[in-house]
């Protein structure tokens, strides 16, 4: 049939549900919670040029990576060489698309009538890839030789038939091979899938037309893109901060970035951060450039499906070797903290001109999680979870309580009956927290506390929770929030002995209470200018307690009918 | 006298079935939403239904999910677990719509002031950690009247496992406030995850006085008619139909009351015609509805969400509810152009108000309507018979930027705009039945509501199904599936368990407690235990997998040889979902029984239609727009005047008064015995 305007919206929909078939596959048939519930990974077709035709994701911290993971595929073997049914797989941080060791890239080639068309691909978050902490993330690593397998783009299925001995390698190299070889699986399937359609609609539409619509479909996504660009105010932002530390020393680490708009290109330098450090929380060139495009694309059309035009006037400028950009053999398992930090830093930057689409600072931290011990049938168990949190006022509304950090994003917290039923641990609460942070006009979205009650004999419990010591931020008078942090409160006891943003393997016994506390967001101009009804609402509510609403919203209520007996907000405050 | 109510946004409808002599009749009125029974009342004096004679009743209404979406139902109080009163509004967290930074949850059905907690725990064992303190219940329970509360809802962790206390709660709670309606968690379901037990109780309880009043309303205006009460029954969600009482009890059972009955309806004229496998299509005038039906069976979902949408979470029901994916492409569904300047159809529609452009009600904008009529598919003059002349200058007029932006003629245009609105519904149908390890060759696409028959033709041609039918009376289906419908209730039960480490008198004591308990029920609502039909499922997956596949168990005692059977039915069905199987240990998840209670099945007698000459139905010829096969001059049929066994050849088109149905040059289409139309295609 013959190519038309029209067909241009019939393939970019076709693709879109043929990115969407990957991704489901792939959950569904999935063994890792970090897959199945906090939907860590993507899937994507890509053009025989690496260029990104279209991509599924259930968080953003993968977006348009994948198209350098295809292009260092390409680099290695060249086009020639391939054929159908071959599988590729590398997870290298510091080159083709890599995050950390855990983030696995699946590249499956596809041809019609012998010609190459594009390649399917997904990387994703598996279970375990080996290294010195189960679950292949820790907060105290130094080298990336301690963190797991690396998989250099190998070759992993050839025509089809999966190489035996690269199998049996991996499966040699990890603590559960039986749920690393499913996700291996489960991201096979998915690449079939692609395929699959691929292939359809190369004989419904011909390669040509294919290829021309690809064509168009990319122009069009630079066309939108730089639609909205062009609507941004011009100028140049700045935004520089801390990160908490490397694990390792107590040394806040300090980050910056430089956003020139100039109507035709979104340049994000971010020169002047600090260099890698020694412990893992560092970031990755590939990670640092998806940051760049999740803000672009959150200030100018979230709504667009995703391609490699969308992207066309994105720049992310930053030296390698440095907190964002590591280099072997820097570790990098924990790489979230720095993707998170410079997604931050960019919002900062960019907040002034786009409060309509930004809200204040939020917990930002995934606030990654790890418990993980032998219960009372000797059986291993090990929880993996990330926490929601609080997120930041907006210019009109109040900010959210118990949300997933940006860095996530369709990912689920682990259910208490489903979590009690899996690990041996009493959940005692689950519940906001409602600390004196985050006051404003319109309130930060509260935090949240999770307590853990261990239930074996001994178990170990690792996290991750950035923004400890540098709390969310607040705009035009509103309040910061409140940090993020890990408790541990002893056996017998009610009084917490350790309070940490890190901790590493920390070890607990029977009766022990781990509490997760995650931050409450942003206040937006000053709690003063809160209107007195919506105070009255949120102490009855129980969003703010009476203390609060005297201390820092200027009005005392009467203990049983809340009504307003004393306002005592000065003028001008 | 069997007898089918559909009430929907715009017309209520009515299908009736008289046993004795086999005749089919449907009729029509306008929906009165001011007292949707006025509409009910009228449709049977419409009919002249001889009331006193109706043997059964089934009601299909939209009251429900819109007390839901429109904010309209009772104000409801929470009683909960000490510690977990803020479960509801952290709800999963999650963050559908993953580049908005301004990303605003769905806000609770409950506020935080009336969700009390009070002290009580039990374990994942269903052991009790700590009793339920009655002091706390009568604290909140007065706390929660002060408040003015309207309804109650009780949810208390790992009640799944042993309900024990929020019946004892429940106690407490009817004397202290015997008149306010009250939802037990474990009442509603027993499957785990405290979110979204603890939401389905909720809105269980919000929706709960509404349904009530309009039941009762509704009953007593049937009664008074000569209804026996005992003939009334309501349309649920999970396909089959239960008493009023029971829909009073439980609602949120009712929730897709309305759309499930056209996937029973085709599920019926399947069985019929001998085809058990079968994918319907519902096109309305703002969405397309499919769902696919296996061996005579629909598919249903557990993971039920309403207002769920790309971008925003919705709110979790745990009721069975027959699969049906939904997409924004109807016959009012407006053509767009983008800023980068790509051509869009749906999802908003332009409704019943103004409509289409063509209708000449103060649309302006160009919807798939318009773009049929324009194509020469929709005869102008024949609209609902006539009744509503449609105007192809304003469809013109409306679809002229298009043509413009593209450098088109008009005609070229509406194509356009047809070819995307069937692209959109044929990735639908693609998600219910390919993307889900069916191949639609061995299915057969029943196609109906006002749009159906007109773009089923085409889909055909993409979709590769083996033949497409249209029912009599293709926009009245819904009513007519529910004639069809039976009693039917569900039990589900979360208990994990490894295959290889099952004790079968377990599973046999488990199966034995709620097949007992489904007798107990469907008799008290007048079912013989002869008329009973038991199904027993089982949700079950690899180890460490998360999601689960719904495996057919055998009935009888299981024993331990039946479990290699069960595992390679596992086995078998996930590697046709995943392409894929493992050597790993399986579990059972959850228990999941069907009980129907079969109702007297009414006999559809073949009609009386004449062999005879197809120029007798022959009524012109006009100009019509076959897409990539080009203009044809399509012959135009009357369908009532179709005779049986003469193929229509296409290009063709058979028009009655609320549908057309286009033939392209490619295929052939058939009237049978039952009057349906069946197209295939030639050679």
């Amino acid at each position: 049939m013959a190519f038309d305007p029209f067909t241009l919206t019939i393939l970019q929909e076709s693709l879109r549900a043929a990115a969407d078939e990957m991704f489901v596959r792939l959950g569904k048939a999935s063994k890792s919670p970090i897959i199945y519930e906090v939907l860590d990974y993507a899937c994507a077709l890509i053009s025989p040029a690496s260029e990104l035709i279209c991509e599924a994701q259930g968080v953003p911290g993968f977006t348009g990576v994948l198209p350098s993971a295809v292009r260092s595929i390409l680099e290695k073997y060249g086009a020639q060489a391939m054929k159908s049914g071959d599988v590729y797989a590398t997870n290298d941080p510091y080159s083709g698309g890599g995050t950390h060791l855990s983030d696995v890239c699946l590249i499956g080639p596809i041809f019609w009538d012998g010609e190459l068309v594009a390649f399917a691909a997904n990387k994703a978050h598996w279970t375990e890839v080996g290294g010195m902490a189960a679950g292949s993330w820790t907060t105290d690593a130094t080298e990336i030789y301690q963190e797991g397998l690396q998989l250099p783009a190998v070759k992993l299925y050839d025509g089809g038939e999966p190489v035996g001995s690269l199998i049996d390698l991996i499966a040699a190299n990890v603590r559960l091979p039986d749920s690393t070889l499913s996700d291996l699986y489960a991201g096979v399937a998915a690449l079939r899938a692609g395929e699959t359609r691929v292939r359809e609609l190369c004989q419904r539409y011909g390669v040509m037309e294919f290829r021309q619509s690809i064509g168009e479909m990319l122009d069009h996504g630079e066309r939108l893109a730089r639609l909205r660009l062009g609507a941004l105010a011009r100028g140049v932002y700045q935004a520089e901060g801390w990160m908490d530390d490397d694990g390792l020393s107590d040394d806040p680490i300090p980050i910056r970035v430089k956003v020139t708009i100039d109507g035709e290109t979104f340049t994000a330098d971010f020169t002047g951060s600090s260099p890698q450090v020694r412990g893992p929380i560092n970031g990755t060139w590939a990670r640092l450039q998806s940051a760049g495009r999740v803000v672009f694309k959150a200030i100018t059309a979230p709504e667009v499906p995703n391609n490699e035009g969308c992207f066309r006037p994105v720049k992310v400028l930053c030296p390698m070797g440095t907190i964002f950009t590591a280099e072997r053999p820097a570790p990098v398992s924990t790489y979230w903290e720095a993707g998170a930090a410079a997604v931050d830093l960019l919002w900062r930057a960019l907040y002034p001109i786009a409060r309509d689409r930004l809200t204040v600072g939020h917990f930002l931290s995934i606030c990654g999680t790890s418990l993980s011990g032998v219960d009372d049938e000797g059986r291993l168990f090990v929880l993996v979870e990330p926490q929601a949190g609080g997120w930041g006022a907006g210019a009109d509304k109040d900010g959210e309580n118990g949300l997933v950090a940006q860095g996530d994003g369709e990912t689920y917290n682990i259910p208490v009956e489903v979590c009690e039923t899996r690990y041996p641990v009493l959940v005692e609460q689950y519940a906001l927290d409602i600390v004196p942070y985050g006051a404003g006009r319109y309130r930060g979205g509260r935090g949240l506390v999770r307590d853990y009650r261990i239930l074996c004999r001994q178990a170990s419990l690792t996290t991750t929770f950035g923004r400890h010591r540098f709390p969310p931020w607040g705009a035009a008078g509103g309040q910061q929030g409140s940090p993020n942090g890990a408790a541990i409160i002893p056996a017998g006891s009610s009084e917490p002995v350790v309070w940490s943003g890190k901790l590493t393997r920390y070890p607990l016994r029977r009766g022990d209470l781990a509490r997760l506390v995650t931050g409450t967001g942003g206040g937006y101009k000053h709690p003063f200018e809160r209107p007195v009804e919506m105070i009255q609402a949120d102490v009855k509510d129980g969003y703010l307690t009476l203390q609060q609403a005297e201390r820092s919203y200027g009005v005392t209520l009467h203990p049983e009918t809340l009504e307003a007996l004393q306002l005592h907000r000065a003028p001008g405050a | 006298m069997r007898v089918a109510s559909d009430i929907g946004g715009t017309f209520t409808d009515l299908a009736y079935l008289d046993e004795e002599t086999g005749r089919v009749g449907m009729t029509k009125v306008s929906t009165t939403p001011a007292d949707f029974s006025e509409a009910v009342v009228g449709t049977l004096r419409k009919a002249g239904v001889d009331v006193p004679r109706t043997s059964f009743f089934v009601h299909g209404s939209t009251v429900i999910i819109n007390a839901l979406t429109e904010r309209k139902g009772a104000k409801t109080a929470l009683i909960t677990t000490q510690g977990f009163r803020d479960v509801l509004e952290i709800g999963r967290a999650n963050r559908p719509d993953i580049y908005n930074m301004s990303y605003t949850k769905p806000k609770p059905f409950v506020p935080r002031y009336l969700r009390r907690e009070v002290h009580e725990r039990v374990n994942y064992k269903g052991e009790e950690l700590a009793p339920l303190n009655e002091a706390d219940v009568r604290q909140a329970v007065e706390k929660i009247l002060a408040e003015g509360a309207q309804a109650i809802a009780v949810c208390f962790l790992h009640s799944y496992a042993n309900p024990s206390h929020e019946i004892e709660c429940g106690e407490i709670v009817s004397q202290l406030a015997p008149d306010i309606p009250l939802t037990l968690s474990h009442q509603i379901t027993q499957e785990w995850r405290e979110y979204e037990r603890t939401s389905t109780a909720v809105l269980n309880s919000y929706v709960h006085p509404t349904a009530r009043a309009y039941l009762d309303h509704l009953e007593r205006d049937l009664t008074k008619m000569g209804m026996d009460r005992r003939v009334l029954h309501v349309m649920q969600s999970n396909g089959g139909s239960a008493t009023f009482e029971s829909g009073k009890r439980s609602p949120i059972n009712l929730v897709e009351s309305g759309p499930v009955a056209g996937v029973i309806g085709a599920a019926h004229v399947g069985d019929l015609i001998g085809e058990p496998n079968v994918i319907s299509l519902d096109i309305g005038g703002t969405t397309a509805k499919t769902s696919l039906v296996e061996k005579g069976t629909p598919k249903i979902t557990t993971e039920y969400k309403i207002e769920q949408r790309r971008d925003t979470a919705g709110y979790p029901i745990l009721a069975p509810t027959v699969d049906i994916v939904e997409i924004g492409a109807g016959g009012g569904s407006i053509a767009w152009i983008d800023r980068a300047g790509a051509l869009r159809v749906g999802p908003v529609s332009a409704g019943a108000a103004p409509g289409p452009a063509c209708y000449g009600w103060g649309g302006d904008q160009p919807t798939v309507t318009d773009a049929n009529v324009l194509a020469g598919r929709i005869n102008p003059a024949y609209f609902l018979g006539g009744e509503i002349p449609l105007d192809v200058q304003r469809a013109e007029a409306a679809m002229r930027p298009i043509a413009e932006a593209f450098h088109l003629s008009i005609e070229e245009a509406a194509m356009g705009v047809i070819r995307i609105a069937d692209a959109n519904m044929i990735n639908a149908l693609k998600l219910v039945s390919v993307r889900r390890g069916y191949d639609p060759r061995d299915f057969v696409l029943i196609a109906f509501g006002g749009g159906g028959a007109m773009h089923a033709g085409a889909l055909m041609r993409e979709l590769r199904v083996k033949k497409v039918l249209i029912p009599v009376e293709p926009a009245v289906f819904s009513a007519w599936g529910m004639l069809m419908t039976d009693l039917r209730r569900d039990y589900i039960r979360t208990l994990i368990t490894r295959t290889d480490q099952v004790n079968p008198a377990r599973l046999n004591a488990i199966y034995a407690e709620v097949e007992a308990q489904a007798l107990q029920d469907l008799t008290a609502e007048g079912v013989r235990e002869a008329d009973m039909d038991f199904q027993r499922f089982a949700d079950m997956r690899y180890m460490g997998q998360e999601h689960t596949v719904k495996v057919r168990l055998p009935a009888g005692a299981i024993d331990d040889r039946a479990m290699p059977d069960i595992n390679e039915r596992f086995h078998a069905l996930h590697e046709q979902t995943y392409t894929f199987r493992l050597e790993t240990p399986v579990e059972l998840v959850n228990y999941h029984l069907t009980a129907v209670g079969r109702v007297k099945k009414p006999e559809f007698r073949k009609l009386d239609i004449r062999q005879g000459k197809l120029a007798e139905a022959r009524k012109g010829a006009r100009r019509v727009n076959f897409d990539e096969l080009g203009f044809a001059e399509a012959t135009i049929y009357e369908r009532e005047r179709l005779p049986l066994g003469v193929a229509v050849k296409g290009p063709a088109v058979v028009e009655e008064p609320a549908s057309t149905t286009v033939v392209f040059p490619d295929q052939k289409l058939n009237r049978d015995e039952f009057g349906f139309l069946h197209i295939e295609m030639l050679g």
